[in-house]
This record gives structure tokens, sequence and C-alpha cells, in this order.
């Protein structure tokens, strides 16, 4: 038992080339917790302290929107815990070789690994409670209802606290777990694959009827007389526009990818194209938050020109809520872009060390680094950029005519959606900039 | 043929406490094939490392075609591996998501070839070795020794002067090693270039012309065939069309 301790201790220490694996993931979540906790207090708020009600049904609205807000932002975050702790998972490799000298077995290593996973997620929880407390004081400010939403309405229940932060861990140990047994390093030491996997076509298909439903019956309830009506559809709509987009978003990624390959001329385009192609799910799945912003980014523009085109409602307590769906809709674009950089960084992190063994035998055979590093980010950053794009437009199709009228009454709303689009795509770049340090140790050993 | 195009000199290198070399001197001649066997752990993939300019030596010289390997940068080392050495590893290590013909195409890419002309000499590469029909085939679609022939195309098709080989045959069988040997040869000394190979197998060394031993760091030669250290008389491989080479090696007096 004591030389299981010696040993742990003996491997627990990081190597200069790992501290990344470690830092990423802890940084990863504690930003996960934070805005786990955040968006949780923000939601909550709004049932513990209901709007006055009225004949508009303006509290029920609220907590609606409330409960779409948080819904919508659990899954990328929980995605982005799953992410960490795979990532710290790969430690588990670079110790396989050093602990076999030493006499441990595989499955001491794995038990170690998802310890040390666990360990490092806490590490991050903490943190991350410790940034949620720091970010109170801020967050009580934003106004909601006419009025700062105040601190005393933010402090979660401390019996909410630990079952947020004890889900976190547990994800860290789960995933870690899943991730061991997902990490197969053949020889190679990439997972290789017989055959590229196919995306079927009948995605594109059943996406195009899906979107045109949507469409029919989001133009028959504009014409509501009702504001909450209109807000409901507004997010029944988001809400399965994001359907439509998840299932049509690797067909399409794959077919763009399939027409780059063919046109590719240089090294870094080749290499690319054939990474999407690889698994234009997996490449879906890193962007696909991103598709969400996109898209929140379009009715936040669109909203916004409207409400300064329509001038002041009568009700005050309607004149609030549109003001309010700004505010939300403001925070979940900026938590968004948040998500999607630290993903982007942590998953390439992580796709790095996987292909370790590989990046080095190209840095041997004479491939420049910028080539490799300008392949890794292209492969990350096409599909962003296509996922912008493309997520915009199919909400500006969904929301034809409120778009429309948006662009005639204020075409500033447009700015508004290029440059929160563009610091969403800059954020994302932040995000794989941090991942570059990982290629020159990987590089460097 | 007798121009040397590669000399060590004085090379050493340590790791931690370890002698991975220690004061190698090498000459290897345009148009060599080179065999280095010893145990493991002696520093084959060390000295073969720092003669293609991978490591750096602590002590020590490495000279090819008149260029100061050791005084070279990193990019411009990389550069000199890219367009004038060759490389084939134990497991491929072949770019998995690319097809077989892309996977050589890429390696003129990376020399400014355009694609249609990359795609062409590859494709015309492939078949010379027996790949015809596979230039399609991703990584994980072909055998070991499949595999192991295009990591030969790739290493060669941009006329590398010298091509390093480690252990190229070590996760093959006896028969397929022999016929990857076979393709090596044939794209290597059998046009005039040079082969440097680290093997296990002494069967795979008895077919390059020359055989040196590594102990410790240490470089001895064959002890009844090489007294000196002169490179012996070249036994010239003999290729065929097909691309298979039959090899008289008479220097290769035994094993160690
Ligand atoms: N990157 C490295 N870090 C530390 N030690 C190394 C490294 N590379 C090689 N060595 C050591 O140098 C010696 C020679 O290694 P190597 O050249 O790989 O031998 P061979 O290829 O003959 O098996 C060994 O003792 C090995 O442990
Ligand atoms: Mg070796």
């Amino acid at each position: 038992m004591k030389s299981t301790f010696s040993i742990l201790w003996l491997t627990s220490r990081p190597s200069s080339g790992s501290k990344a694996v470690i830092a990423l993931p802890a940084v990863a979540f504690a930003l996960v917790t934070a805005l786990l906790l955040i968006v949780l207090a923000g939601g909550l708020s709004f049932f513990t302290n209901p709007a006055q009600d009225d004949e508009f049904g303006t509290a029920g609205a609220y907590q609606m929107l409330a409960a779409l807000a948080v819904s919508l932002m659990v899954l990328p975050i929980l995605t982005l815990g799953g992410s960490a702790a795979r990532l710290s998972a790969r430690r588990r490799d670079e110790r396989l070789s050093t602990l076999r000298l030493l006499g441990a077995t595989a499955a001491l290593v794995s038990v170690m690994t998802i310890v040390e996973s666990t360990v490092i997620a806490c590490v991050g929880v903490l943190a991350g409670v410790v940034l949620y407390v720091a970010a109170l004081p801020a967050i009580a400010l934003i106004p909601f209802q006419g009025q700062a939403l105040g601190l005393d309405k933010l402090w979660l229940p401390a019996n909410v606290l630990v079952i947020a932060a004890a889900a976190l861990i547990l994800l860290a140990a789960v995933s870690a777990a899943v991730g061991l047994r997902q990490v197969v390093l053949s020889p190679l030491g990439v997972r290789t694959r017989q055959t590229a996997p196919t995306v079927h076509w009948l995605r594109l298909a059943l996406g195009g009827v899906a979107a045109v439903g949507l469409y029919a019956v989001m133009s028959t309830a504009m014409s509501s007389p009702s504001l909450a009506i209109v807000v409901v559809m507004v997010c029944g709509g988001f809400a399965g526009g994001l359907a439509v987009l998840n299932l049509m978003g690797p067909f399409v990624l794959k077919w763009l990818a399939g027409i780059g390959l063919r046109r590719a001329q240089t090294p870094v385009k080749l290499l690319a194209a054939r990474t999407v192609l690889e698994s234009p799910k997996a490449a879906w799945r890193q962007v696909s938050s991103l598709s969400m912003t996109s898209f929140i980014a379009v009715i936040a523009g669109t909203g916004l020109a409207l409400i300064s085109a329509a001038g002041e409602s009568s009700n005050p307590a309607e004149m609030y809520l549109t003001g309010d769906m700004r505010t939300g809709v403001l925070i979940t674009v900026v938590a968004s872009f948040l998500l999607v950089a630290a993903s982007a960084g942590v998953n390439q992190a992580a796709a790095v060390l996987d292909r370790r063994e590989l990046y080095v035998s190209l840095d041997r055979l004479g491939m420049p680094r910028s080539v490799m590093d300008a392949a890794r980010k292209r492969a990350v950053m096409s599909p962003v950029r296509l996922v912008t794009v493309g997520s915009a437009a199919l909400a500006v199709i969904l929301l034809f005519p409120l778009t429309g009228a948006a662009l005639f009454f204020a075409p500033l709303s447009l700015v508004v959606i290029a440059g929160v689009l563009a610091c969403g795509i800059g954020l994302v770049r932040l995000g794989l900039a941090a991942s570059t340090p990982v290629l020159g140790k990987v590089l460097a050993q | 043929m007798n121009t040397t195009i590669l000399s060590a000199r004085s090379l050493s290198k340590r790791y931690g406490d370890g002698i991975a070399l220690n004061n190698v001197d090498l000459d290897i001649a345009a148009g060599e094939s080179v065999a280095i066997m010893g145990a493991s752990g002696s520093g084959k993939t060390t000295l073969l490392h720092t003669l293609a300019g991978i490591t750096s030596p602590d002590a020590g010289s490495v000279n090819y075609a008149g260029t100061e390997v050791s005084a070279l940068n990193e990019t411009q080392r990389s550069k000199l591996r890219r367009e004038a050495f060759g490389f084939v590893f134990q497991a491929g290590l072949l770019i998995p998501e690319l097809t077989a013909i892309e996977n050589v195409a890429l390696a003129l890419m990376l020399n400014g070839v355009p694609r249609r002309d990359a795609e062409a000499q590859s494709a015309g590469w492939l078949a010379h070795l027996g790949l015809a029909g596979m230039e399609a085939r991703r990584i994980g679609e072909l055998s070991g020794g499949q595999a192991q022939r295009v990591a030969i195309v790739r290493a060669q098709v941009t006329g590398a002067r010298i091509v390093f080989a480690d252990e190229p045959t070590g996760a093959l069988d006896s028969h397929t090693s022999a016929n990857v040997m076979s393709a090596l040869l044939a794209a290597t000394a059998g046009r005039g270039n040079t082969l440097v190979l680290v093997t296990h197998d002494p069967t795979v060394a008895a077919r390059c012309s020359r055989t040196l031993y590594m102990h410790d760091g240490v470089i001895s030669l064959a002890p009844a065939a090489h007294p000196d250290a002169t490179p012996p008389p070249v036994a010239h491989p003999v290729s065929t069309q097909d691309g298979s080479t039959f090899m008289q090696n008479q220097n290769w007096a035994g094993q160690p």
C-alpha cells in the first residue's frame, strides 16, 4: 500500500509538458462552476421573487424565459465540464510507461487517473464557487423589472450549492472514467478508424422538412395580439431552430468540407478538410454552441431593433419585460461566448495530446510547426465561420417577418449582430490560441 | 559513388547520467546502404536523429554535403529534413485521416509542388511499389506492410538524397519484412540515393552494403570484415523494373 502511494506521489507531479493538462481542466471547471451557479441563481430568483402578475401573464413569462435560459445554458456547461475531465484523463497515457517500469498495473493507473481528474475538478469547483461569490456584487447590479436584481436574491440556498458542486464533481469522475475507456491508443498514437464514418443525407431532408413546418407555425403565431404568446413562440422557434440546426449541421459540415478537400491546394487546407471529414459530428459538437450564440444574436438584434422602432409600451410591466429580455439575451450571449472559447481551448489541447506521436513524427519529417498549427486551427475555425453565418441566416429566415421589419426600421441592428458575431469568432480564436503552447511542448520533448 | 555525403565528427549526447552517444565518428558515402545494429538503448535512434538534424548533439558536428547541420537553426533544419531527407519509422506514422496518395502528395506539397502534380507523381510511385489501386484507401484500410510501403514512398517521393529508417520492419513478419526491405532498397540505394537503417534483424542488415554495431553509445565495425575505419567497397544493389532488389553482401560477416 505504501508503495502504491509513493507511485501515486511520484507520478502526480506534472512534467513540464503536462502542466496545461492540469491547468486547462481546472480553469475550465472553475468557469463551468461559476457560470452554472450564476445561471441557477439568476434563474431561481424569478421563482423565489416572482414579478407582480397582471392580465398579460408577465410573471409567468419571466419564469418561462428564466427556465429556458437556464436549460439552454446547462447543457453546454455540462458538456464543457465533461471535456475538461476527459482532458485530465489524458494524463494516464503519459504515466503508463513510467508506471509499468515501476510494476504498477494498468488498473491501478486508471484508478489513479480518475482520482486525479476528480481532485483537479474539486479544485476547479472550489475556485468556481469563489468566482461565483466574487461575481455576485456585479451581477446584483443588473437591472430587472426596473430595479437592480440585488444581492439578497442571488444567494443560492446552501443545499442547492452543495448539490450543484457535488453533481459537477460526479460528472468529472464519470467523464474521466468514460474518457479512459474511449481513448484506446493504437501504436500510431491516434484513434484510428478503418473507414471514415458516414453522415446520412437523410439528416438534411429531415432538417428541411422540420424547418418548413417550424416556419409555418411561427408565422401564424406571430400575428397573436398577446406579447406573452409571441414571447413563447419566439422561444419555441428558438428551441425548434436549434433542433433543426443540430440535425442538419453535421451533414452540411461534411458536404462543405468535401468541397474544400477537392479544392485544397495547400497542405493546411488539405489537412483541415480531412480533419473535419474524419468526424463531422465531432466537428459539429465543438462548434454547435456557437450556433446557439449566433441564433441568439440575430434574435437579440431583431428584438432591440423592433423595441427601439416601436417606441414605449403603455403597460409598464410589458415595458420592463421587453427591456429585460434584451438584458437576458445579452447575458446568455456573453456566457455562450465564454463557453465556446473555453471548450475550443480544452478540446484542442486534448486533441493535440491525443496525437502527440503523430505531431512529433510530422515535425521530424520537416513539416513546419506553423503548418500543423494552422491546419489544426483551420479545422476548427472554418466550421466556426460556417456555423456562425449559417445559423444567423437560418434565424433570419425563421423569423422573417420580424427580421425584415427590423432591417427596414433599424439597420443599426445589423451592426449589433455583426459586432456580436465578430466577438464570438475572436473569442474562439483566443481559446484556440491557448492550446498552441501545448503543441509547442509536445514537439519540444 | 564514393564521395562522402554525410559525416559525423566526435558526436556526443547525454541524457541525464546516461550516455547515448560517446564520441562517434562516422562517414557515409553517397549511394551506400548502412545498417546500424545493437542492443536496445545502445544509442541507435539517438545517432539516427542526430545525423538527421532532429536532435542536437551536446558536442561534435554533422556535415551533410558541405552543410554544417549542427550550425543550422530549427527552421533551417526543418527545411533540410523536408527537402533532402526522408524518414521511415517503425510504425509508419502516416496521417490516419488522409488517404495513401494524400499522405505521399503532402510531402511534395510541403515543398511547393501543386496538388495535381503531387498526386500524379505519388500515384506513379505507389504503383511502382505495388500499391496500384490502393491510392484512395485510408491508412487504416492498409495492412502493416502496405502502410510501410506508403511510408517508403513518402520518404522518397521528394527525391530525398538520404533516407533514415528506424526499425522499419520491426513490426512486420519475416515474409512481409523481406518485401518491405526490397522496396526500401529499390527506392533508395537502387536509385543512387543513400539509406541509413536501424534494425534488429540480421537478415535485414545483411541486405545493406555495410553494417555497423552500436554498444553503449560507441560505434564498432563488424570485427572480421572491417579492420579499419575506412568505408569498405560498397556492394551496389541491383534494382529490377518491378521494384524488387537483389543484394549480394560480401561485407556482412556475422551476427554480433
Ligand atoms: N528523449 C530522451 N530522454 C531521456 N533519455 C533518452 C531519450 N532518448 C534516448 N534516451 C536514452 O538514451 C539511450 C539511447 O537511446 P536510443 O538512442 O533510443 O537507443 P536505441 O534506439 O538503440 O534503443 C537510452 O539509454 C535511452 O534511455
Ligand atoms: Mg531506437
